[in-house]
């Protein structure tokens, strides 16, 4: 098994796609009415200030000309300039991608850590009132607004216990920390139903199996026989459950941090797209894309790493 | 122009508006997406401890007492500013920011309605009317220290008046400037021009160093230097803008606060919790429906600042029905704007009555404006070609419930006229697109001003010269253009207001833009917050601000 090779030509079957992506995320958004330069101009918008702010945009040239342009400053790994902020769209993502990165890591995590005993508890109980329990509760969440959700926890969390600050990012490692604790657990009890469904179902299948059958008529306890051998198989399903969900939830992670002022590229996205800020629109398009791409790599190399049979091809 | 209120309900001066009506837009856009109802807003209320806390519903409370020096104040708001380039940004949330950085030679007074003296400390007018002379106020220093004199002035207004595709054209009758010494600024007109001081205390006139400081135009306005109270610090892009104390500042004793941070907090509901937490000290814009939940919040106070924003119906006189003046006057008469006031802002406005707002320079209180009067708007329909009424169709911004609600109230009165109006949505970029390809029938619009001179107005309303289309409704009126550039060149008052009563009147009976409300700017704050206000074009000055 060569990682590295597979990794490689993983990243070489990426340059197509972010191609692909390109070409539809480009024609789409100029597609779309709406007007930068009105836009910016605002009630100011007359035909001459247009049209001058068109040409200093280089919107007067025709589309395909803008595509060019735009492909050939991507190719020296600039994505160009934004109508509203004045500067690179490259800057501009790096000085909003901490936070999403952040909360997306803080959710998996937390998602995990809270899922994880829950369907071992659930597979043991079969039937039981702790496994209805556990198979029905968590679906609360999954019903829940993330807006609501994440407004009630800082309700609670914040407002009332002030054991978490209410908004924002803070400054240091510690405070970040700190600040991400909430809305990681916003994004959390989102993926947590799913988790837990998925992971006990494929327990309960794995709990069944003669090898199962085998180490238990051996003497050995159940958790041991859960925890050290059930789990990791049953795991495997999950892992690519949980990295479809992720790649979801790098384009949804918005709304949270709207909630929780977290200002990643997630908010810097849909400003853009309200205000028609084509270039910023293109770079975070084409991040999320990477972003999904390494997700499902991820999620194929933790796969082989569980399961031994699995070859990377 | 375009309209987007809810979520700010800002206001603003004109141009701002338009982009941060962008900007505005923005938000409410990611309103829908996520966040937020009033029921939250409701519930975070009821969280809040319920002692009694001061809300004071007009004029701000000047400070009282001795103001503290020091602290470091937080503002929270929808928006980011975008760029501090004074020339070419219509962003509010931006040009609230950089007024703290540049001045300005004059500036508009308290109630909007006069200009004073601010770096100029007076000025006089040339025999023919086409050349002012400035005296500058006398040690005046950049907050690097550099003195301020005729030279950068100069510069500043030349800058101001030759940039494209920004604000130049405010400085549209500016012939020439010229620095005869260091202490004085001439300024020539190409014609007589009567609101030249107010033009000068526009922000993109503000006062910068020569020649950029010897900086380039961008590095320059990505750490700006001017006189103001405040001196550029950081801005994380998105997310925070800081300036902290200028101390070279001239007016003795401030500012008080060591600096001021304006964080971007987009949902409304986290803005609103913050305040009541005092993790931020003023909350910019929260919207109208949530005010009475913010008054009975302790440690809090609301208050709502008469601001410039007038609110009307668009009617494209390119669609044939709304080419008929009779037809315009039925719908305007067919509007309960009492009822919208109430239901739509939570009695947080007054119903308009003319184009221009009661804050505004010869506004007057008397003009005929329609009030909802239905026999009214039947008999009005009843004189036109059009009195089996006829078919049109609404555009709406998608995600502003101010814009629907007035969209469902005009389509239900409408409909008793034999008028069968469609609503349709596109998101707020795509509306103001379309409006202004007059690509529309009917819609709903906003406009604030950034000057003391109604003619910012007037030229865009009005006046085809300036090339927006009467705000978008290709209305074209010869006789209310002469009466319009005849106050631009009148100096007496007493004519002026003459003048612009006609224009108001005029404007009122052609029903091209039935006003419907004079919105407030709502402002919560904690309430050790002093010194706080904020003026009818939008404009706050920190340098007054402090917190006990």
């Amino acid at each position: 098994m060569n990682y590295l090779a597979f990794v490689v030509r993983r990243l070489i079957s990426l340059i197509p796609v972010l191609f692909g992506i390109s070409l539809l995320v480009f024609f789409m958004i100029h597609l779309v009415p709406g007007d930068p330069a009105v836009t910016l101009l605002g009630s100011h918008a007359t035909t001459s200030a247009v049209a001058e702010l068109h040409k200093q945009l280089g919107l007067d040239h025709p589309i395909w000309r803008q595509y060019l342009t735009f492909l050939n400053h991507l190719l020296h790994g600039n994505l160009g300039e934004s109508y509203q902020y004045k500067s690179s769209v490259t800057s501009l993502i790096s000085q909003n991608l901490l936070p999403t990165v952040w909360l997306i890591v803080a959710g998996v995590i937390l998602a995990v850590l809270i899922s994880v005993p829950l369907a071992v508890w659930a597979a043991s109980r079969r039937n039981r009132l702790a496994d209805s329990a556990i198979r029905t509760i968590p679906l609360v969440g999954l019903g829940m607004p993330a807006f609501w959700l994440g407004i009630m926890l800082i309700l609670l969390l914040s407002l009332k216990a002030g054991a978490f600050p209410a908004s924002g990012f803070g400054t240091g490692t510690l405070n970040h920390v700190r600040s991400i604790i909430l809305p990681g657990l916003t994004v959390a009890l989102a993926l947590v139903p799913i988790l837990v469904r998925s992971l006990r179902a494929s327990l309960i299948n794995v709990l069944q199996s003669d090898y199962i059958v085998t180490a238990r008529s051996k003497g050995l306890g159940v958790p041991r026989v859960v925890l050290g051998h059930a789990l990791r198989n049953a795991a495997i399903s999950s892992v690519t459950v949980l990295g479809v969900n992720i790649a979801y939830l790098i384009g949804s992670t918005l709304v949270v941090e709207k909630v929780f002022a977290l200002n990643g590229v997630g908010f810097l996205m849909i400003t853009a797209i309200f205000n028609r800020d084509f270039p910023i629109v293109q770079g975070v398009t084409l991040l999320f894309a990477i972003m999904v791409v390494a997700v499902n790599l991820l999620t194929d190399i933790s796969h082989a790493a569980l399961d031994p049979r699995v070859r990377l091809s | 122009m375009a309209d987007n209120n809810n979520d700010d309900g800002s206001i603003d001066r004109l141009a701002v508006m338009a982009e941060y009506e962008v900007s505005r837009r923005t938000m409410l856009r990611a309103g829908v997406l996520g966040a937020g109802g009033l029921g939250l807003s409701a519930l975070l209320a009821a969280c809040g401890t319920n002692n009694g806390s001061s809300t004071s519903k007009s004029s701000a409370s000047t400070s009282t007492g001795k103001a503290k020096h020091g602290g470091n104040l937080i503002l929270a708001r929808a928006q980011d500013a975008v760029d501090m380039d004074k020339t070419m940004v219509f962003s509010n949330a931006s040009i609230w920011v950089y007024v703290q950085i540049y001045e300005t030679l004059t500036t508009g007074s308290k109630d909007g309605r006069s200009v004073e003296p601010w770096l100029a400390t007076s000025w006089t007018q040339s025999a023919d009317k086409l050349s002012w002379t400035f005296k500058l106020r006398p040690d005046i220093k950049f907050s690097d220290g550099t003195p301020m004199t005729s030279a950068d002035v100069k510069f500043s207004l030349d800058q101001a008046s030759s940039t494209k595709g920004g604000w130049e054209f405010i400085n549209s009758a500016i012939a020439s400037v010229t620095a005869p010494d260091p202490q004085t600024v001439v300024v020539k007109t190409k014609y007589p021009w009567a609101p030249l001081l107010a033009d000068l205390a526009c922000p993109s006139n503000g006062i910068i160093p020569n020649n950029y400081g010897g900086k380039s135009k961008t590095q320059f306005y990505n750490a700006p230097v001017g006189t103001g109270p405040f001196k550029w610090s950081s801005w994380q892009k998105g997310s925070k803008l800081t300036l902290t104390k200028n101390t070279n500042y001239w007016r003795a004793g401030l500012p008080y606060l060591d600096s001021v941070a304006w964080q971007v907090v987009p949902d409304d509901n986290t803005r609103n919790v913050m305040i009541q937490g005092n993790t931020a000290q003023i909350n910019e814009n929260p919207p109208l429906a949530t005010v009475a939940q913010l008054e009975s919040a302790s440690g809090v106070t609301v208050t709502l600042f008469p601001s410039t924003r007038t609110d009307y119906i668009l009617m494209n006189e390119k669609f044939a029905p709304f080419a008929d003046v009779h037809v315009r006057r039925a719908i305007s008469y067919a509007i309960d704007r009492e009822s919208l006031v109430k239901t739509v802002l939570f009695g947080h406005s007054t119903v308009a009555n003319s184009l221009f707002m009661p804050t505004v320079p010869y506004y007057d209180k008397n003009t005929p404006g329609q009030t909802f009067d239905m026999s009214k708007a039947k008999a009005e329909l009843a004189q036109s070609k059009y009195q089996q009424g006829f078919s049109c169709t609404y555009l709406a911004s998608s995600g502003d419930s101010t814009d629907s609600a007035i969209a469902q109230v005009l389509q239900a009165s409408l409909k008793q006229l034999g008028i069968n109006m469609k609503i349709t949505n596109s998101d707020p970029s795509a509306v103001h697109d379309l409006q202004n390809k007059l690509q529309y029938e009917i819609s709903h619009s906003y406009w604030t001003m950034d000057i003391a001179d109604p003619d910012e107005l007037v030229q865009f309303a009005v006046l085809p010269e300036g090339g927006g289309h009467s705000f978008e409704t290709n209305y074209n009126d010869p006789q209310a253009q002469a009466v319009a550039k005849q106050a631009e060149q009148t100096f007496d008052p007493v004519q002026r207001q003459k003048l612009y009563t006609q224009l108001q009147t005029m404007l009122a009976e052609s029903a091209f833009l039935p006003a419907l409300f004079y919105q407030p700017l709502p402002y919560a704050m904690r309430s050790n917050v002093k010194g706080f206000f904020v003026a009818p074009t939008g404009l706050y000055d920190m340098g007054v601000v402090s917190m006990a």
